[in-house]
């Protein structure tokens, strides 16, 4: 059986494509891997695990935008209104519907209500989901959201759908996924049908309170769970204030990782930490051990 | 003028500089600051501003009336989100937390079964400190959709935007739907990012997304000297923009940032100055 494990922070920037990638890199070390980088609006675990080109590019459609295909309909401007996302104006020289493509959300409402022939739906590609080796041995899905298009969480489950299959394919034993950040459609595609959540944070008020919101929505999954105190040492009063935090919720920590101009560094070196600094291996091999499953 | 503070990449500082922005404006000018990070809004905790709630928000959603009913499915078979699912001979099962609110279930019911209802996905509040006013919106857990969120927010404020001088628009990290929507309108973008090749990777998005949406950019890079300048001066090339101003690391912003309290810098004054 596969057992998937997401990562995901609620604030960006915190750290959750360095923890992902080092951890990808030392659990491949005697375990199948596939990584997986959900965050399609900003994805960048390619970057982080030092891949420069995709072997595979895969476009997909997994959005729909109305358009308008008649050259005038004066009855139409009555149901203007029907869009609930603001998408639809009046041309009132040509007297038709104009729809604004960013606001469109494919939903079809305006077809149900204008004449026939007046609105198409049309698919739109609006992302891509690239493959290849990385030189770790390990296989990397990646998802693209092509830049103002619309759908993250389809194009996620999509993403999804594909690395399942690959792994099923590839005997894998493991997936880890990456995720966005926030709590919305993005965040709850990337993490449904999850085995085990590890939620990244730092000691900051920002980030305590987003991820209180996003540990809301895994609970609500009911995925178990374990913490990351990533730049512990920022603020160590607050980071107490973190730890008395997961024990009263029976949260546990999985490992802390201190603030250090080394983590920049690996990040622009494009490397994982353990490969520019190997002695936070043990943190990362330590993280790994206490995930239960 | 409307400026939204963005930068694709989460943690690049968008809040810090929103928040140090509208204490400098609001010396001289009068400044609203609109948090639209609807999925995990922050600026009232760095501002350490105790929110009024003003309203919730809501969204349109489905009603059965089973006597109407007939099973037919076509509610089901229009519903693009799939928050309706329908098994041949029995009622439709409604899964609220997927609903868009689109209507399209409600216009395509050939027995006038279903009728308009409405469910809390948000909540706006207010606040007012340095001098200047703060809407921040938050959108309940659980819900998916962040932008009817940031659309509710835009419209509330639209009442009383007239009145400002500035308003400054903190959006969320990334370029999908909830930024595009707190974009729309705006008429600069301040992308904040990094030194870092994932700073530039992320600028090169949002740029992408400003230049696609007709919105003029420029940027303003943080913890300029951690990192390697030549990456964002790259993609600021290709978009013919500029870096504006320059925020050094330092000890002092890293530890008023943890605490969650604003910063005080020089180089928020330079921003100033770009935008008179």
């Amino acid at each position: 059986m596969t057992k998937t494990i997401t990562i995901l922070s609620g604030k960006g920037g915190v750290g959750k494509s360095t923890l992902t990638a080092s951890l990808a890199v030392l659990l491949s070390k005697n375990k199948e891997l596939l990584a997986v980088d959900c965050d399609v609006d900003a994805p960048n675990l390619a970057l982080v695990l030092g891949v420069k080109n995709f072997e595979t590019i895969e476009g997909i459609k997994t959005s729909e935008k109305a358009r308008v295909i008649t050259k005038t309909c004066p009855a139409c401007k009555k149901n203007i209104d029907v869009c609930i996302f603001g998408a639809i104006s009046w041309d009132d020289k040509n007297k038709k519907p104009i729809i604004n493509k960013f606001l469109c959300e494919g939903c079809g409402a305006c077809k149900l209500v204008f004449p026939e022939g007046v609105i198409k739906l049309e698919k739109v590609q609006n992302a891509m989901v690239n493959t290849t080796k990385t030189k770790y041995g390990f296989p990397l899905i990646s998802g693209h959201l092509k830049m103002g298009e619309s759908g993250s969480g389809k194009v996620i489950t999509k993403v999804k759908q594909k690395a399942e299959k690959l792994a099923k394919k590839e005997k894998k034993d493991i997936i880890i996924v990456d995720s966005s950040p926030g709590i919305g459609c993005p965040v709850i595609a990337s993490i449904q049908g999850s085995d085990y959540v590890i939620a990244i944070t730092e000691p900051t008020p920002s980030a305590l309170n987003d991820l209180k919101r996003v540990l809301k929505v895994v609970e609500h999954f009911n995925i178990p769970y374990g913490l990351v105190i990533n730049k512990w040492d920022i603020n160590k009063p607050f980071t107490q204030k973190l730890e008395k935090f997961s024990d009263k919720n029976k949260i546990p920590i999985l490992g802390k990782l201190p603030y250090d101009k080394a983590f920049v560094y690996s990040l622009v070196n494009l490397k994982p930490i353990i490969e520019t600094a190997p002695k936070y291996e043990k943190i990362f091999q330590k993280i790994i051990n206490s995930i239960k499953t | 003028m409307k400026i939204a503070i963005t930068g694709g990449k989460g943690g690049t500082g968008k809040s810090t500089i929103s928040t140090a922005l509208a204490i400098e404006l609001a010396k001289t000018k009068k400044v609203l600051l609109m948090d639209a990070d609807t999925d995990c809004p922050n600026d009232h905790l760095i501002l350490s501003i105790k929110r009024k709630k003003e309203k919730n928000i809501f969204q349109l959603i489905p009603k059965w009336n089973l006597n109407k009913c007939i099973k037919c499915g076509k509610c089901a078979e229009v519903c693009r989100e799939n928050a309706i699912l329908f098994v041949k001979e029995k009622y439709p099962a409604f899964i609220e937390d997927l609903c868009n609110g689109c209507s399209s279930c409600i216009l395509s019911c050939p027995t006038k079964a279903i009728s308009k209802s409405k469910q809390v996905i948000g909540t706006i509040y207010s606040g007012k400190k340095y001098n200047f006013d703060l809407l921040t919106a938050e959108m309940r857990i659980g819900y998916e959709e962040a932008s009817p969120i940031v659309n509710a927010l835009k419209k509330f404020s639209q009442k009383t935007e007239e009145k400002y001088d500035y308003i400054l628009v903190d959006t969320a990290a990334g370029a999908h739907c909830n930024v595009i929507s707190a974009l729309l309108g705006c008429d600069l973008a301040l992308a904040v990012t990094e030194p870092t090749p994932l700073g530039a990777a992320d600028l090169d998005l949002i740029l992408k997304l400003c230049e696609i949406l007709k919105i003029p950019s420029l940027v303003i890079l943080n913890r300029s000297d951690v990192g390697n300048k030549n990456l964002i001066k790259t993609i600021v090339k290709k978009y013919d923009t500029r870096i504006i101003s320059e925020i050094p690391y330092k000890k002092e912003i890293i530890e008023a940032y943890s605490k969650g309290e604003p910063i005080k810098e020089e180089s928020i004054n330079q921003i100033i100055k770009e935008l008179k």
